[in-house]
């Protein structure tokens, strides 16, 4: 039993997790599907309906679909997709009318080869800091795409990611998975999850299908975490303590006009017990409020909500979404490792739940353990590194809400009180104080889901100050100067060359994107 | 500025166009849109590539004909002779199709005003040879341009297009670097399954495969040329055999 070949994963759950996970095993491991040596099976409730509202994505979704071979013109035309090139934080500092900051998506430039935030604090011109190291926050303000009807697919000019219709999305890849994958679909409700007598799963009870066996089982059943958390009883590591929010109303706003301008870049704005997100999809807007219900009733929630959407707006429907914040003690145990919301979720202030389904399914493609025996040896390095990507977005999150200087309402003071941060992250403001964060940092991980530059990014988007000398800064003058120059090239470059977001957008559906 | 207007032997009747190839009458272009029909008549002086047009993205096959922006290196000095085949669209001047009809762009430079030029009408109201010609001409470009979109998205749906940097040094020390270019992936071709090559092979396209990539010795030849004109130098006429 112990030496028992890991021949066949069983996925259960469809949405984004479930078929995103599919895809990128069974791209990995093709051949062996071809050759009958592997197998991967989703199965799917016909009747459980897919949390999704208009999400946000990290570019490495990019090369995820590149790398499982779907055409991004499709992503386009068939997910509702617009472009991403950051988010834009509005009142987060001090809630005041021209209170914002851009995190973009371009890296500083030259970010290799000398760290240019102490430089840009010493002498900032009267500039941003990220408008003065990269040119996607000026792109983003001309309303530009970061790209051009030349590029080809999943290629860039400007960094970016995505805004899509999740509820497009999973049916998109579940398409590709089943006619280019080999995925076998199986439509049906798991009725009992079956455990041998070690603890190991062995099949899920299907009422339509009968019994599914399989060697790896894949928990992509969202909150319910039907396998991982009630048949393997893995607790729930609650973190509301830290983050706040615990409530979405979300709603979708129609344009104007069909050709209204349509922001690359997620707008987040701070509200009195939360935030709101906005996100341009080419046929409407995804907005919801996410806030704190310790700290504000869902009627003010509402009234909040009503108020960024203009009163016009009313009537259209608002979707209330939970938010419990927080993850799975463990993320794989035994046979089974879940994925997405089952294995936990965050408010999508900084878009990290695709991201993280993305690497946890590009992880277990890569590992894939070949039997039983070294299972435990791989469940172990991927609860290790999963929870370490937990607890760094769970800091990164609570890093937006820390910087504030807003008094105004008990939900920011209550923010910043000490024993709501966690003490890695207290300790790395202490740090930040003297050394901003860069290279050398302790962001030691081969895929770290924010690397040093986004850190900067919002640290000195909300005023942040490291203490600089100028006799620290002379070994890297020069190049420092001549990489801000570039950067000012670089801005100049692209303004004069990029299309208009909504224009880019028109030319993908009328001709599509080369390949090549 | 463009002014087309459908061609009509009534309102067009003393119409005069100059024909004769001239860069300063249009043919100053670097790269022009060809047609697969007249591949054959390209290679022997011309580098064929694809490039993307900037409009739409999609591909289209081009002659190139010079380094810099404007540059037609085969353009002939003022009243000598080209002796080199001239791209159909070059040779199209100012006159368009629209539908079946033929129209012509009133405010192409090619338009003559005056006596010089070339009339487009006899004085019984005819067409003339030269406008038989651009008619001649457009039966041929139009289905090309057909056949030629055919045969790219046959080469795309195959993956037998790679882009290429062409990087040229000349002798006063000056360099090029051309980007925006694709040329057909050899390795690629040689890796085909043997049924799609005979497809290839049947439909006429692995001729112009080949003639494509036999077309790019061209290029060093095309540089040889801007090489003597850096220099100073006049382009040296091969002497004819025979």
């Amino acid at each position: 039993m112990t030496n028992q070949q890991v021949k066949s994963v069983v996925i259960v759950g469809g949405g984004t997790a479930g078929w995103l996970t599919a895809a990128v095993i069974a791209a990995r491991h093709q051949g062996r599907i071809q050759s009958g040596f592997f197998s991967v099976t989703l199965v799917e409730s016909p009747n459980v309906k897919i949390i999704g509202v208009g999400e946000g994505t990290w570019p490495t979704l990019r090369t995820t679909l590149h790398k499982i071979g779907v055409s991004e013109t499709d992503l386009f035309k068939q997910c509702d997709a617009a472009f991403k090139q950051g988010a834009k934080f509005a009142h987060w500092t001090t809630g005041a009318a021209d209170d914002a900051y851009y995190h973009p998506l371009m890296l500083p430039q030259g970010f290799t080869q000398v760290n240019l935030a102490p430089h840009w604090l010493l002498n900032n011109r009267g500039r941003t800091f990220s408008a003065s190291v990269c040119p996607q926050e000026q792109i983003c303000e001309d309303g530009l795409a970061p790209k051009k009807i030349t590029t080809p697919e999943y290629q860039a000019v400007a960094n970016y990611a995505y805004h899509l219709d999740a509820g497009k999305f999973a049916p998109f890849l579940q398409k590709h998975c089943t006619e280019k994958l080999n995925v076998r679909h199986v439509l049906a409700d798991v009725s009992s999850v079956n455990l041998t007598e070690s603890g190991d799963i062995r099949s899920v009870t299907t009422e339509q299908a009968g019994e599914i066996t399989g060697e790896l089982f894949v928990d992509c059943t969202g909150f319910s975490s039907l396998l991982l958390g009630k048949a393997l009883g893995v607790g729930f590591k609650n973190c509301n303590d830290v983050l706040f929010c615990d409530t979405a109303l979300a709603v979708q706003v129609p344009y104007d006009s069909a050709d209204a301008p349509m922001a690359s870049h997620t707008i987040s704005t701070a509200q009195p017990a939360g935030w709101i997100w906005d996100i341009g999809l080419p046929t409407r807007r995804g907005i919801g409020h996410v806030y704190s219900s310790r700290h504000m009733n869902e009627e003010s929630a509402r009234e909040v909500l009503l108020n960024y959407i203009g009163h016009q707006h009313k009537d259209l429907p608002v979707r209330k979404i939970p938010i419990h914040s927080g993850h799975r003690e463990m993320v794989w145990k035994k046979n089974c490792v879940a994925v997405g919301l089952a294995a936990g979720f965050l408010e999508p202030l900084e878009a990290s739940a695709i991201v993280l389904i993305e690497l946890s399914a590009k992880l277990i493609a890569e590992q894939m353990p070949a039997n039983r025996e070294v299972m435990d040896i791989v469940s172990a390095r991927f609860n290790d590194v999963t929870l370490y990507r937990w607890g760094r977005i769970i800091d990164f999150l609570k890093l937006h809400y820390i910087l504030t200087k807003r008094t105004d309402t008990a939900f920011w003071r209550d923010n910043v009180d000490p024993v709501t941060i966690p003490d890695r992250l207290k300790n790395l403001l202490k740090l930040w104080k003297y050394q901003s964060p860069w290279f050398f940092d302790e962001f030691d991980r081969l895929e770290e889901v924010f690397p040093a530059a986004s850190y900067q990014y919002v640290l000195y988007g909300m005023g942040f100050r490291t203490e600089v000398t100028p006799e620290e800064n002379i070994a890297t003058e020069s190049m420092a100067a001549k990489l801000l120059n570039e950067a000012n090239m670089v801005t100049r470059e692209m303004r004069s060359q990029l299309p208009k977001n909504r224009d880019l957008l028109r030319k993908i559906y009328d001709y599509g994107m080369q390949p090549i | 500025m463009t002014n087309i207007a459908i061609l009509n032997r009534q309102t067009h009747r003393h119409l005069r166009v100059h024909a004769e190839p001239s860069a300063k009458l249009g043919d100053n272009q670097r790269f022009v849109a060809v047609v697969v029909n007249e591949f054959p008549l390209l290679v022997p002086h011309y580098p064929i590539l694809l490039s993307k047009d900037a409009e739409t993205g999609s591909f289209y096959c081009g002659a190139m004909l010079g380094f810099d922006t404007g540059e037609n290196l085969f353009a002939p000095e003022e009243g000598t002779r080209g002796d080199a085949y001239r791209p159909l669209n070059l040779q199209r001047g100012p006159f368009y199709t629209a539908g079946s009809e033929l129209a012509v762009d009133l405010d192409h430079p090619r338009i003559a005003t005056g006596s010089s030029g070339q009339p487009l009408f006899d004085d019984t109201g005819e067409p003339t040879k030269y406008l038989q010609s651009i008619m001649e001409l457009m039966r041929e470009l139009r289905p090309g341009l057909e056949r030629t979109k055919i045969f790219i998205e046959t080469l795309m749906q195959h993956k037998l297009v790679e882009p290429v940097d062409i990087n040229v040094g000349f002798d006063d020390g000056s360099s090029r670097q051309i980007e925006g270019l694709y040329v057909i992936d050899q390795e690629a071709l040689r890796n085909l399954p043997d049924a799609t090559v005979v497809e290839l092979f049947r439909r006429g396209y692995l001729h112009l495969i080949y003639l494509m990539i036999a077309s790019l010795k061209q290029i060093p030849v095309l540089g040889q040329k801007k090489n003597r004109r850096l220099l100073g130098e006049t382009d040296q006429i091969a002497p004819r055999v025979g």
